[in-house]
């Protein structure tokens, strides 16, 4: 073991604090650092998940102390694969954004830069840390670099979006704190897994209360319906790679966190249908919305909302499959998505409000950024040879196995609107002739390099899904465990 | 019809919530096993630290507290990022108004006592009510009663980053130091000395010293933003 996990988060903090400092002398340290940080965290999730893989799940205990009196974080394979993904998604996103505001002043580039990073480092927070104030901590530090980048271009309508999240996410914060006061207040602890040993000791209406405090909050940042109506403007006005970082990043987080409160704290199955009932209004609300956007990024962001309905509903079917099925939609909903955010960001780039009907005929001009945009949409709706099809097959396996008949009719007629939407656009980019005048932009380098690897793990996937079932199957499992979790932390001998 | 299921919906959660607040009974020992005995215990025996509010906030849960640092780093940090284009230089701003003499003459008597008073919060904060979050807010306010008072005061701006820089790097290397040393992060490495001397509780205090001196670079630096922002 080359390191521990509370190296993802003191790592970015030292760093974060010192960027400050050495952006006085070297102003390219301002984009570097964050870089090699983010490289840094991506490896060291590689090196663990080999570790936890061979000798079984980590938990680090904070300032000496012992869990239920001290805070803990826990790699394990299911927060492990989480992990990995985040950090990887994150460096990209850096990598993608490497040449972004490099013409303009200095501080607003630094702030960008930090941000990102302070976002990856709180959502890898959320999904390691044991503890559910720690988890608070962690939503706070997200939720404030997400309204800092939303507002970044400052113009008024990006003011006006930043607003509406904060103002969502403040409300959020304060349901979460009452939640966490009710549990606090009756079981007396704040660790995850003191809190589900003891939870069969509380009242029950109190833990329905708690549950819908909790889910009401969570539901903010994990964009489900009805309370993800700052989604759609924060996507749109956002710098691009950012809306990625969104998909692929912050919102995984709050499922992680919805997930582990139903899965692991709470004990009652209840919970599970209206894991599937939510997920289901998200889904048909996002998707039917979706079609009727005419702006690409707004398309793009109810898309994304939808899928993460998705995920919810395989979540909500709660067996092994289900769990399996969620995992890898997540998976690919984050490859898949930040692939389409960033090559999408071509098509309509330097383009006023960025219309569907800009991407006209981008086909002849942006060659290679159109074959990924394509490959991306043909993924997320789940043709066969991308990625996107396993994990749409493994929802619908789940849901047959457990005779869910009406289920699997909503998704596939709900696919099917997917397909319209985004096979419009790609119509669009090939069979329609470009009107405007504007000359479209090449992507830089880096850019080019972060959408390519982003396309070529989406062909592979599809072709070998065997290389990441493993990986999924035990994150699955490890999830499903709750009685092994609580054992892993409150049994530590140290 | 939306209003009246808002209302319903907001009622039944406010019924609930009024049924808990009734139910926890204040100043009744009602938790049977928690972890409140083991910080009581621990804070007094182990730490040697006699304000446990800190001993719990600092050392039990002091990741907590690098988060929240970290959160007020972030508001700081975004704000300016807002606000940058819009910045003026120094003696223009939009918050004009004159100060009367006694006003002005009293701000310089204030000025220096506000600052030690803050700085006495924050460096006995493992021993009184306080700590650094308080200490630190305490001297940014007598930062604002100063640039409200002279409208040609103003702070370096490189200056409170260098404060705010050290001083996080330091809350962040003392845990590291933990880490290498003892091998858990924010572990404390300083022997705890003898209980309600100066000279206790190991590393908190030093911590708490980082927080005083980051929360006031901070928000001395947000005071200065806003007040610079133009119309």
């Amino acid at each position: 073991m080359v390191g521990s996990p509370v190296l993802f988060v003191a790592i970015p903090l030292l760093a974060a604090f010192i960027i400050p400092l050495t952006g006085m002398m070297w102003k390219n340290s301002v984009r570097v650092i964050p870089g090699l940080v983010l490289a840094f965290m991506f490896f060291l999730s590689i090196s663990l998940m080999g570790y936890v893989n061979e000798h079984g799940t980590i938990v680090e205990v904070l300032a000496g102390w012992k869990p239920p009196i001290g805070i803990n974080l826990v790699f394990s394979p299911f927060t492990g694969f989480l992990t990995t993904l985040m950090t990887f998604l994150g460096f990209i996103v850096w990598l993608y954004s490497y040449k972004f505001k490099r013409n303009v002043d200095f501080e607003p580039s630094m702030k960008y830069f930090m941000l990102l990073m302070l976002l990856v480092t709180g959502s890898v927070g959320i999904v390691l840390t044991g503890d559910i104030f720690n988890m608070f901590v962690f939503i706070e530090i997200v939720s404030i670099s997400g309204y800092g980048l939303t507002s970044f271009y400052t113009r008024r309508d990006s003011a006006e979006a930043a607003f509406k999240f904060l103002f969502m996410g403040a409300i959020a914060s304060t349901f979460l704190l009452i939640a966490i006061m009710i549990i606090y207040s009756q079981l007396g602890t704040l660790n995850i897994a003191d809190i589900a040993e003891k939870m069969p000791m509380m009242d029950h209406k109190l833990k329905v209360l708690s549950l819908v405090f909790f889910i009401l909050a969570i539901g903010v940042e994990a964009e489900i319906f009805p309370l993800n109506g700052w989604a759609p403007d924060v996507y749109t006005e956002a710098p691009g790679p950012i809306g990625a970082a969104f998909a692929g990043i912050v919102v995984k987080a709050a499922i992680y966190a919805s997930v582990r409160l139903v899965y692991t704290m709470y004990d009652f199955s209840g919970a599970f249908d209206l894991f599937i009932i939510i997920g289901l209004i998200t889904f048909i609300m996002a998707e039917t919305t979706a079609l009727r956007q005419d702006r690409l990024k707004r398309m793009l962001a109810y898309s994304s909302i939808g899928q993460m309905g998705l995920v919810m509903i395989a979540f909500g079917i709660g067996t092994k499959e289900g769990v399996y099925a969620a995992l890898f939609l997540m998976f690919n909903h984050a490859i898949i998505k930040s692939l389409l955010f960033f090559s999408g960001s071509y098509l309509v780039f330097n383009k006023k409000n960025k219309y569907i009907k800009h991407v006209n005929g981008m086909g002849k001009y942006l060659p290679i950024t159109s074959v990924l945009f394509t490959i991306g949409a043909f993924a997320i709706i789940g043709l066969p040879p991308f990625a996107g099809f396993w994990s749409k097959l493994a929802i619908l396996t789940a849901a047959a196995d457990n005779k869910m008949v009406v289920l699997i009719a909503v998704i596939l007629i709900i696919s099917i609107l997917e397909a319209v939407y985004y096979l419009r656009v790609v119509n669009r980019i090939y069979f329609y002739d470009k009107k405007e005048k504007t000359e479209p932009k090449k992507p830089s380098l880096n850019a080019l390099v972060a959408m390519i690897s982003l396309g070529v793990i989406v062909l592979v996937i599809g072709f070998y899904p065997d290389l990441i079932s493993g990986i999924l199957d035990r994150a699955a499992a490890d999830l499903l465990d709750k009685g092994n979790y609580i054992k892993d932390v409150l049994t530590l001998n140290k | 019809m939306k209003k009246v299921i808002v209302l319903i919906s907001l009622g039944i959660l406010g019924f609930y919530l009024i049924d808990i607040f009734l139910g926890i009974g204040f100043g009744v020992q009602h938790f049977t096993a928690g972890v409140k005995d083991l910080y009581l215990s621990n804070s007094k025996d182990t730490l040697k630290v006699s304000n446990v509010v800190t001993a719990i906030v600092v050392n039990f849960r002091g990741f907590d507290t690098l988060g929240e640092v970290t959160v007020l780093f972030l508001a700081s940090t975004a704000l300016g990022g807002i606000l940058y284009k819009k910045r003026h230089h120094v003696g223009e701003r939009s918050v004009l108004f004159p100060a009367s003499r006694v006003v002005m003459s009293g701000a310089k008597l204030l000025f220096p006592s506000i600052v030690l008073l803050g700085a006495y919060v924050f460096i006995h904060g493992h021993l009184s009510p306080g700590g650094g979050f308080q200490g630190g807010t305490i001297i940014a306010t007598g930062f604002l009663l100063m640039l409200l008072t002279y409208r040609n005061y103003s702070v370096s701006h490189n200056r409170l980053v260098y404060f705010e820089s050290l001083a996080g790097i330091l809350f962040v290397s003392i845990g590291l130091v933990g880490y290498f040393s003892k091998g858990s992060f924010l572990e404390n490495v300083l022997p705890v000395g003898n209980m309600n001397e100066l000279f206790s509780g190991g590393v908190i205090g030093i911590i708490y010293i980082a927080v005083g001196f980051k929360v006031a670079a901070e928000l001395t630096g947000i005071i200065y933003t806003v007040l610079h922002e133009k119309d």
